[in-house]
């Protein structure tokens, strides 16, 4: 068990402009669970792979625990990894699977019998020990090479996308299957998703990236109280929250025919600021923001309305979204005002930087 | 009444069509199939008649019944000489070449710069004609002037007698054969080895394996099949090799009969002395033998490899 | 001290040794044909030394070939035998694949069956009844013996070029269908071109066993007229057994034509073997 740092770790591949990893600064701490998330093409896969030795460094290093492993072959380092599509070795059976690297290891027989029956214990895998991957099922295979990653007592996880070829109810299960195993045993752990729910969900903390960059990297709490830019903030919360572009008059700034105020401090850094509200943080009723309703999403306890801000001279502006309880949601083609909860306004720069 | 008239003639188009198309199958298969029938089942069922025959294509032939079959194993001390020559030099060559085909693929399925050239060079002798380097080797293994002995001069050995002396003979055929036989083979293990998932080398070497056991515990099972192909194809083409031997050994098989083999012997007793029916004995013999060999191979082979191909859904 | 560092010592070394390897390997791929080229520039005195380069090229042996046997003539009859077999056995293959693999035909599936056992078959058992066929057909020493057997297809073509439609996707020829092709024109105008590379595969196939095949004009041909490149060697290895210089020029001559066929068919050559699963 150990920790896992990149100091300042950059890969770049030969073909292409930008970094896929860009000067990547992050530790994750002994024991702690860490989700890399980012649209695809974020740069998360490959830092994992860093970790594990599978794609070179070109600057910077990587340590795992005290020790310098940016040199190190991937079977010197000491860490298991989970695959996306698990790279279950298709000639083995399962427990050959899990004991392939134990073997090697030069473990005793028994010892290894006995951490592959622990391990099946704990991932429901008994009956299945002397099956083949073919003769299992999606779910089961992900458990396998979970399974295989378990038995090693690596000194840390790395984890690329397990989840994401299961169907969707298998994932939830899972999801907090994982989550309970990693905090039963431990082991320092690396997350890559592309699911910001699963982020959220399962991390520790989470590192928002985005093309080589890593935004922000925080506890989830903080991520959606306080995104440090306009793509974190976009990123985290489903629906998306909504962002206005809008210049800064008189210390506030117009929203159809309404005003919001905007903090002095802010106003004094920028002309024209970003605007930050998400759609749960809405009081709809009598004053604020007037909108447009074109869409009702009714999911049950929640409805959200999809819609337009209108403003002076029943113009239409930018696009809005908006929690309403689901109870007796307005129609489509109704308007609403939303009043912006106090407190829940988030102000970002004309770069993307949160202000203050 | 119109609708009843409609679904009969959409019936019959359905019909029409689906004839057009099966009498469009028969018409292409046709010239093939005549192919087929006249230059291989033909073939067949007539070696099989002549085999019952004596016959040597001048006079009219006499039904002699199992009578050359009887000669072939009873009384025929060649045959015995053959099938051990034929089996000797079989191993001879299947072995060291699936051996070292399996190496060769291995040191070939690698993405460096420059593998296409070694590719394309290892591939050449695939291209050459077995009678042009039986010439060329023939040459190498002269024995008062070939380069091999010319080079075993210089430190001092005496020169071996490669393809004049029995000992030797079996041995230097074996040697171009395997030279011959490994371009092919690895052709296609190289191809099937290409076919294995790279995450699975990445998942074995986070295992701690490294290139040898990945070579050993990943690559060479999960290409059994093109393998045991490998092994069957080389079997029937050793059991018949006629081209090489006869340019590099002469065609009464080499030196003391060290390297009379079934081709030998089949050309000899066909187009030498011109006993059809004998020759034809013989033929049958040597089919039934690859097919018993065949049969146990690919059942052998066939169990395991389902179980590879299945695995990978 | 950042990346230079990092490079030494695991890829260098692996480097090297596989470098090493790939070289070993590739000499004792090439020295056959090295040592010919080499032995075909020396004089006859010269050729019994191993060294790799002539002291003074000895062109005139290459020439000497052709005043030995008639080069030209025999280049012709190989390029007209392995090309014609070639192109009949691509086009009639591939007809037949076509059949095979997507039109329904009674017994379709059962006369397939009845192929692949063909496969088996091996040469031993039929060159005896093809030889006499030939005669009866009074065709021996005529070009056609070395076309007419090969020239509608055979069992392996067919199964090759069957295997490979299989693969293509349905959608093409439903497409076609839909604008009113009749099943040839499917054929010849949408799957023909489609399929380039398993027809690469058989034609290079096809080309060198034709090629390189002795025993098949070993036993039909008489003239010199008619005969092959690899035929005439082989008598000419008969005639002249010490004159090795010239021996090894007429060889090297004999392996131009199909080198080039084979550097030029390569790429296309290895991809189609992975498309049509013959690698197993």
């Amino acid at each position: 068990m150990a920790s896992v740092t990149f100091e300042e770790a950059t890969r770049h591949y030969p073909a292409s402009t930008r970094p896929a990893v860009d000067h990547l600064d992050l530790s994750v701490d002994d024991g702690e669970f860490v989700v890399l998330v980012g649209p695809s093409g974020c740069g998360k896969t490959t830092s994992l792979r860093m970790i594990a030795g599978l794609e070179t460094v070109d600057s910077g290093r990587i340590r795992i625990g005290t020790r310098d492993v940016t040199d190190d072959d991937p079977k010197d380092r000491d860490v298991a990894m989970v695959f996306q599509n698990y790279a279950l070795y298709p000639h083995m059976t399962v427990a050959q699977n899990m004991g392939f690297a134990l073997k090697i290891a030069r473990i005793t027989k028994a010892e290894i019998r006995e951490r592959i029956l622990d391990a099946a214990r704990l991932l429901d895998l008994e009956p299945y020990l002397d099956r083949k991957p073919k003769d299992l099922s999606g779910g089961q295979r992900q458990r396998v090479a979970m399974g295989r990653a378990i038995v090693r007592r690596p000194q840390a996880f790395l984890m690329d996308e397990p989840l994401s070829n299961l169907d969707a109810k298998l994932r939830v299960q899972t999801r907090n299957q994982i989550a309970r195993l990693q905090r039963r045993l431990g082991t320092t752990t690396v997350y890559v998703t592309h699911d910001q729910i699963e982020a959220m969900t399962m991390g520790d903390r989470v590192a928002v990236m985005r093309d080589g960059v890593l935004q922000q990297c925080a506890a989830p709490r903080e991520l959606y109280r306080s995104p440090a830019n306009v793509f974190v903030a976009e990123f985290i919360g489903s629906p998306a929250m909504n962002l206005f572009s809008l210049p800064v008059v008189n210390n506030s700034v117009a929203l159809g025919d309404c005003a919001i105020q905007v903090p002095r401090e802010i106003t004094a850094a920028a002309g024209e600021i970003v605007v930050g509200i998400r759609p749960e943080h809405f009081e709809i009723g009598a004053g604020g923001i007037e909108m447009q309703i074109d869409v009702v999403e009714e999911l049950g306890a929640d409805a959200y309305l999809y819609g337009r801000v209108t403003g002076l001279d029943n113009t239409f502006g930018q696009p809005v979204v908006a929690r309403a309880d689901g109870r007796s949601p307005p129609l489509r083609g109704d308007r609403v005002r939303l009043q912006p909860q106090p407190g829940h306004l988030h102000f970002f720069a004309a770069d993307g930087r949160r202000l203050p | 009444m119109t609708t009843i008239d409609e679904s009969a003639s959409t019936v019959t188009r359905r019909r029409r069509f689906s004839t057009r198309r099966a009498r469009a199958g028969r018409m292409f298969v046709a010239p093939n199939l005549a192919s087929v029938a006249v230059f291989m089942l033909f073939p067949l069922g007539f070696s099989l008649y002549m085999s019952w025959q004596n016959w040597d294509l001048f006079r009219p032939a006499k039904f002699v019944g199992l009578a050359n079959y009887h000669n072939l194993f009873a009384e025929d001390p060649l045959f015995v000489i053959a099938l051990r020559n034929t089996v000797v030099y079989t191993v001879g060559t299947v072995v060291p070449t699936v051996l070292i085909s399996l190496a060769v693929a291995g040191v070939l399925n690698r993405k460096v710069k420059g593998i296409s050239i070694f590719r394309t060079i290892i591939f050449l002798p695939l291209a050459v004609s077995s009678v042009v380097m039986a010439v060329v080797w023939q040459f190498v293994f002269n024995t008062n002037n070939g380069l091999l002995n010319i080079m075993l001069g210089w430190i001092g050995i005496g020169p071996v007698p490669w393809l004049v002396d029995p000992k030797w003979a079996m041995l230097s055929l074996c040697t171009v054969s395997v030279w011959r036989s490994v371009p092919f083979a690895t052709v296609i293990l190289l191809a099937a080895m290409q076919g294995v998932p790279d995450n699975l080398y990445e998942a074995a070497r986070l295992d701690g394996a490294g290139e040898l056991r990945q070579f050993v515990s990943i690559t060479v099972p999960l290409i059994r099949a093109a393998v045991s192909f490998v092994v069957v194809i080389s079997i029937i083409h050793a059991f018949q090799a006629f081209d090489l031997v006869y340019v590099l050994t002469g065609h009464n098989g080499g030196p003391e009969t060290a390297t009379y083999v079934f081709g030998i012997m089949l050309f000899q007793h066909a187009f030498g002395f011109l006993e059809f029916g004998y020759a034809s004995a013989l033929a049958w013999v040597i089919f039934a033998i690859l097919l018993v060999l065949t049969a146990l191979q690919l059942r052998l082979g066939r169990r395991r490899a389902a179980q590879e191909e299945r695995s990978w859904a | 001290m950042g990346v230079a560092e990092r490079v030494i010592k695991p890829s260098i070394v692996r480097g090297v040794v596989l470098y090493t390897a790939l070289t070993v390997i590739a000499w004792c791929a090439l020295f056959p044909i090295l040592w010919a080229v080499s032995g075909s520039l020396k004089d006859e005195g010269e050729v019994t030394t191993p060294t790799l380069f002539p002291s003074h090229p000895l062109w005139s042996n290459y020439r000497e070939v052709f005043a030995l046997m008639p080069f030209w003539r025999m280049l012709f009859n190989s390029v007209l035998y392995a090309g014609s077999v070639s192109i009949g056995q691509v086009f009639f293959c591939s007809l037949a694949g076509y059949a095979f693999a997507r039109l329904r035909f009674r017994g379709r599936d059962t006369l397939f069956v009845l192929y692949l056992g063909t496969l088996m078959v091996p040469l031993t058992v039929t060159v005896i009844p093809q030889f006499i066929l030939m005669r009866i057909a009074g065709l021996t020493d005529t070009p056609w013996a070395m076309i007419v057997p090969g020239l509608f297809g055979s069992a392996f073509g067919t199964y090759l070029m069957r295997q490979f439609f299989r693969t293509l996707p349905a959608e093409l020829e439903e497409a076609a269908i839909l604008d009113g092709c009749s099943p040839w024109q499917v054929y010849w105008r949408i799957l023909l071109p489609h399929a380039r590379p398993a027809a690469m595969v058989l034609a290079v196939l096809t080309w060198v066993n034709v090629w390189n095949d002795f025993l098949w004009p070993l036993l039909m041909i008489q003239r010199r007229s008619i005969a092959t490149l690899t035929l005439g060697l082989v008598r000419m290895q008969g005639e002249y057994v010490a004159r090795w210089p010239v021996l090894m020029a007429a060889s090297i001559l004999i392996l131009l034509p199909l080198l080039l066929v084979y550097v030029i068919a390569q790429r296309a050559f290895i991809r189609g073997i992975a498309v049509t699963g013959l690698g197993g």
